[in-house]
């Protein structure tokens, strides 16, 4: 798996790339995902993420990026049968 | 603006290719050492078309040419916003990215599509790319053509270095996860056999 970009992360950011794939290949794939079970994980590799994000000024670079993507939103969240 | 597009095909089935795209810019890549680092921003299933939106943030070491990174600014890592949304009915991932460094100067925006194949698609798995380059760059048009010029060149050299570098990450993971099912048979064929004799 990749490092992030903050590597006081990278323990956290491991154990929930590790616990996603197994729920993205056995669960998700398979249409038999019910709640999401990497979330802990996830909420604490975000808690640390987002220290960096913000020391390094990201954050608002992100927040602009984010505008700028409406329109793949909305082109993508929809499904297509 | 430019546009860069292409397509190719992996002989692997959608649900090994989706799988291994979240593993594309890991160690197995030996070709992705440019890519420093991938973080998560978000994630979450929609719940009513069963979309799994993703939001990562990829770190990317600089290698443009001096010309350009001293026109453009200087820095030595560079930001890429992803979103990707993975529609597990119709078996779609659609991954949409954008520069977000320099992005007052150059716009990359950039969709890729996995989706099966035509022709086989329960063993083999088309990719489309498309990329739209534009400077922004104010007056003068000649240096705007020249940095658009390089980046879709820069396209064209990368194509065939991603593919080659995903195509390490795909067979590893057959690999692996061939070990994986092996050792859980195996386990399964012991406690059997525990179970037959006692």
């Amino acid at each position: 798996m990749s490092a992030s970009l903050a590597p006081e992360c990278n323990e956290v950011k491991e154990r929930y790339d590790s616990c996603f794939l197994k729920w993205y290949s056995e669960k998700f794939l398979r249409g038999t995902a019910r709640s999401d079970e990497c979330d802990p994980l996830f909420k604490q590799y975000e808690q640390c993420l987002s220290k960096a994000l913000k020391a390094k000024g990201i954050d608002n670079m992100l927040k602009e990026a984010r505008e700028d993507n409406r329109e793949n939103d909305a082109e993508h969240m929809r499904p297509k049968r | 603006m430019k546009i860069f597009q292409q397509h190719t095909e992996f002989d692997y089935s959608w649900e090994e290719v989706s799988t291994s795209n979240w593993r594309k810019y890991g160690p197995w890549n030996k070709l992705s050492t440019h890519v420093i680092a991938v973080d998560t921003l978000s994630r979450a299933v929609d719940p009513e078309t069963g979309i799994l939106r993703t939001e990562r943030l990829i770190t990317c070491k600089q290698s443009s040419p001096k010309w350009i990174n001293s026109l453009l600014g200087g820095q030595d890592t560079s930001l890429v916003y992803e979103t990707s949304y993975v529609d597990p009915t119709a078996k779609k991932v659609t991954m949409c990215s954008m520069n977000m460094t320099w992005s007052d100067l150059l716009n990359v925006r950039e969709t890729c599509v996995y989706s099966p194949s035509g022709a086989s698609p329960d063993a083999k798995t088309l990719f489309e790319q498309r990329a739209e380059i534009t400077a922004l760059c104010g007056g003068w048009q000649k240096i705007k053509n020249s940095i658009e010029q390089f980046t879709v060149e820069r396209f064209q050299q990368n194509a065939a270095k991603g593919r080659e570098g995903f195509e390490m990450v795909l067979e590893m993971s057959r690999k692996v996860f061939a070990e994986q099912r092996e050792l859980m048979k195996l386990q399964n064929e012991s406690e059997i056999l525990k179970a037959a004799k006692f």
